[in-house]
C-alpha cells in the first residue's frame, strides 16, 4: 500500500519504530532521547491495557462489555469534576482519582450486570445506550458549566491531579512519566492470578462457557455475572482517568473515545489472557505512535496511521484461520 | 407537530433499511457489528462518485443524486464483502471482524477523502459536498390532518426506501430463498443436509447487508450535512444494532423501533426549539431515544428471540 503511495515500505517501517522509542532517531529535539519516546509510549498505552483487560475479563465470563467508551468518560468526567478541579496536595489527589475512577467504572459495570442478569437484557444494547446516554449528558454539563472558550473542550484540570507528569526531568531529559503504568503491570498478573487460580475465576470461566451448567453446578449465576461486570467496570474506570486525567487533560464534548472501541479488538488480539492484552495493546500502541513519526517524516498522510492499525488487526483477525490450518494440516500428517 | 413527524420520518426511514441491513446478516447467523462501518463506507462511495460524475453528467441532478445512491450501495457492498470473506471464507471471529471493519472504514475514508480531494481536484479537504436532496409534498394525501405532515417535505428516498424494504421483507419472509437465509441462522448443518449451500447463503446475506448499509448512510449524508465528512460516523450503525435487537431480529417490530427512535429524537429537538433553551440543550434531548429504549427493555426483553446458530462458525 505504501509502494502505491511511492514511499519505501522498508523506512516506513523502521520509522515507525523510531517514532515509538525502540530505534533510535537519528535528530532529536533538546532534552529528548530515544528514552523519552519509549516513556511517551508507556504513558498511551496504559488506558489501553487497562481497557483491554476491562474487555477480555468480560468476554471471559461471555460478556461483551462495548461500554468501554461510555465508562471511561463517565469515569474521567467524575474524577475530573470532584478532584481535577479541586486544589487538593498532589499526594491525597491522585490516589483519589483512582478511587474514584475505580468506583464509577465499576458503578456502571454492576449496572450492566444487573440490568443483563435480572431483566435479560442484551448487554449490547444496554452498553451501547449507556455509551450515547454518558456521553451526551457529560457533554451537556461540559458545554454548560466547565467549557473552556477557546479549545471548546472542558478546562484542563490542575496539575496535582493529573496521573502523568510531563516534562519531568531526570538525568538532563524531559520525560513523560506515566504514574500508573505500575499499576498497570501489576493488575496484568492480578487479573491472571485472579482468573486462573481462584475459585472465582473458575465460575467465571464456567459461566461464559455454559451459563445453564453452571447454574445446575450451583453456581450463582448472577452473582458471578454481576462480579464479573464490576471488575471490568473498574477497570475500565481506570482506563478513563489513566485517559483523561493521564495522557489528556481534559474531556472533549460528545466525542467517545475510539480507544474504548479499539481495545475490543485488542483484547481478542491478546486471546482475551491478562499477558495477551498487555502485549497486544503494547503493540498496537506502537503502531499507533510511529505512524505519527513516519508519516511527518515521509510525508504521507497522517490518517495512514490508523489505516496501518486497522488493516494489522484484519490480518491478526485472519491469524486463526491459518493457525486452524496449520493446525489441520498437523494431524492429517499425524494420521498418516 | 408537523416538523416532528417530517423530522422523524427523515431519521427513522434510513435508520430502518440500515437495521433490515442487520437483519439480514444476522438472520443468516453472521453477526454484524460493521454496520456502522459499512454505512460510512457506503457514503464514501456515494460521496465520491457524486464527485466525479458531476463534471460528467451535467444538467440532470436528479440522475446524478439517484446514481450516487446506487454507487453507495455498490461501496456498502464491497465493504461487505469484507466483513463476509473474514467471517466465513477465514473463520475469523465474527465480533473482532465487525469492529476491525468499524476502524477500517473510518480510518479508510478519511485517508481516501483526503487524498482524493488532494490529487484529484486540488484542494485540501475531507469532505464531499452533496446537493440538497429533492423533496415532495405528495398533493392530496398532505391535506389529511395530522397523518398528513407524513407526506408533506418527503424526502424523495423515503419511497424509494419503504419500495426496497418491502422488497426485503418479500424475500425474506415469503420466498424459499428468504428460508434458507433464516434456516442458515437457526440450524445451518440442516440447511446443509437438505442440499443448500450454507457459505453461499451467508455471502449474500452480508452483501446484501452491506447494500442496504450503504443506501441508508448516503441518505443520512444527504439528509443531515449534505456532505460527505467524517462525521458520517456518529453511532447510527449502532442505533440501528439497537433497533433491530429490539425489534427482536423481525422486520415489522423493527421498523416500529426505528419510528420510535426518529420520533423521540425530533420531538427533543422540537422540545427545544420551543422552550427557547440554549443549545446545548440539545445534548440532554439526545439521549431521549436512548433513555426511552433502556426503559422499554426494561418490560420487553425477557421476550426477545435472537437466531439461534448467530456467531456459529460454518465449517
Amino acid at each position: 500500500m505504501l509502494l502505491l503511495l511511492g514511499k519505501n515500505p522498508f523506512e516506513a517501517y523502521r520509522s515507525i519504530l523510531q517514532g515509538a522509542g525502540i530505534l533510535p532517531k537519528t535528530r532529536y529535539a533538546g532534552k529528548k532521547s530515544q528514552l523519552t519516546d519509549f516513556m511517551s509510549l508507556l504513558n498511551y498505552t496504559t488506558p489501553m491495557i487497562f481497557a483491554a483487560l476491562s474487555v477480555a475479563v468480560a468476554l471471559k465470563s461471555g460478556i461483551f462489555n462495548i461500554c468501554v467508551s461510555g465508562i471511561m468518560v463517565f469515569s474521567g468526567f467524575i474524577a475530573t469534576i470532584l478532584v481535577g478541579y479541586s486544589s487538593l496536595a498532589p499526594i491525597i489527589a491522585k490516589p483519589l482519582v483512582v478511587l474514584i475512577g475505580v468506583v464509577a467504572g465499576g458503578l456502571i459495570g454492576v449496572l450492566i450486570g444487573y440490568l443483563r442478569h435480572r431483566f435479560n437484557m442484551n448487554e449490547v444494547v444496554v452498553a451501547i445506550m449507556l455509551n450515547y446516554i454518558i456521553s451526551y449528558v457529560v457533554s451537556f454539563f461540559i458545554q454548560t458549566r466547565f467549557v473552556d472558550p477557546i479549545t471548546r473542550q472542558s478546562v484542563e484540570v490542575g496539575q496535582n491531579a493529573r496521573l502523568t507528569l510531563f516534562d519531568y526531568p531526570i538525568m538532563n531529559l524531559k520525560m513523560e512519566i506515566n504514574l500508573v503504568f505500575p499499576l498497570a503491570l501489576i493488575t496484568v498478573f492480578l487479573i491472571r492470578y485472579f482468573i486462573t487460580r481462584t475459585r472465582f475465576g473458575f465460575e467465571l470461566q464456567a459461566v461464559g462457557l455454559n451459563s445453564k451448567a453452571s447454574n445446575y453446578a450451583g453456581i450463582n449465576v448472577g452473582k458471578t455475572v454481576i462480579t464479573t461486570m464490576l471488575i471490568s467496570g473498574s477497570l475500565a474506570g481506570l482506563a478513563g482517568v489513566s485517559y483523561y486525567l493521564g495522557s489528556n487533560a481534559s474531556i472533549q464534548p460528545r466525542v467517545l473515545p475510539a480507544l474504548g472501541f479499539d481495545s475490543i479488538a485488542v483484547a481478542l488480539l491478546g486471546n482475551t489472557s491478562a499477558i495477551g492484552s498487555f502485549f497486544a495493546s503494547l503493540l498496537v500502541m506502537i503502531f499507533d505512535s510511529g505512524t505519527t513519526y513516519m508519516s511527518s517524516r515521509m510525508q504521507v498522510l497522517r490518517e495512514i496511521a490508523a489505516l496501518i492499525t486497522s488493516i494489522l488487526l484484519l490480518f491478526s483477525a485472519i491469524g486463526i484461520f491459518f493457525r486452524a490450518l496449520a493446525n489441520r494440516y498437523a494431524r492429517e500428517v499425524e494420521e498418516v | 407537530m408537523d416538523s416532528i413527524i417530517i423530522e422523524g420520518i427523515a431519521f427513522s426511514i434510513p435508520l430502518f433499511i440500515i437495521a433490515i441491513g442487520g437483519i439480514y446478516s444476522e438472520g443468516s447467523g453472521v453477526i454484524n457489528l460493521a454496520l456502522e462501518g459499512l454505512l460510512g463506507f457506503g457514503a464514501f462511495a456515494g460521496g465520491l462518485s457524486y464527485a466525479l460524475l458531476s463534471s460528467v453528467i451535467t444538467g440532470n441532478p436528479l440522475l446524478l443524486i439517484y446514481a450516487s445512491l446506487a454507487f453507495a450501495m455498490v461501496g456498502g457492498a464491497l465493504l461487505a464483502s469484507l466483513h463476509a470473506l473474514m467471517c466465513i471464507k477465514f473463520k475469523a471471529n465474527q465480533v473482532i471482524s465487525g469492529v476491525v471493519i468499524n476502524m477500517l472504514s473510518v480510518a479508510l475514508t478519511a485517508f481516501l477523502a483526503n487524498q482524493i480531494n488532494a490529487s484529484v481536484f486540488g484542494q485540501p479537504s475531507n469532505k464531499f459536498l452533496l446537493e440538497i436532496f429533492p423533496k415532495v409534498t405528495v398533493p392530496l394525501l398532505s391535506k389529511i390532518p395530522i397523518l398528513g405532515a407524513v407526506f408533506t417535505d418527503l424526502y424523495t428516498f423515503v419511497p424509494i426506501i419503504v419500495v426496497i424494504a418491502l422488497i426485503m421483507a418479500y424475500i425474506l419472509y415469503k420466498t424459499p430463498f428468504g428460508m434458507h437465509i433464516r434456516a442458515c441462522g437457526d440450524n445451518p448443518h440442516a440447511v446443509a443436509a437438505a442440499g443448500g449451500n450454507v457459505m453461499k447463503i451467508r455471502f449474500i446475506s452480508v452483501l446484501v447487508s452491506g447494500a442496504l448499509a450503504g443506501l441508508g448512510g448516503m441518505c443520512f449524508a444527504y439528509s443531515i450535512s449534505t456532505t460527505f465528512s467524517p462525521n458520517i460516523y456518529m453511532g447510527f450503525g449502532y442505533l440501528a444494532i439497537a433497533a433491530y435487537i429490539f425489534g427482536s431480529w423481525k422486520i415489522s417490530r423493527t421498523f416500529l423501533a426505528c419510528i420510535l427512535f426518529g420520533f423521540a429524537r425530533s420531538a427533543g429537538y422540537v422540545l427545544v426549539q420551543k422552550l427557547e433553551l440554549p443549545s446545548s440543550y440539545g445534548d440532554l434531548v439526545l439521549t431521549l431515544p436512548y433513555i426511552v429504549t433502556l426503559v422499554l427493555l426494561l418490560f420487553f426483553s425477557s421476550k426477545t428471540k435472537a437466531p439461534k446458530a448467530l456467531g456459529d462458525v460454518y465449517e
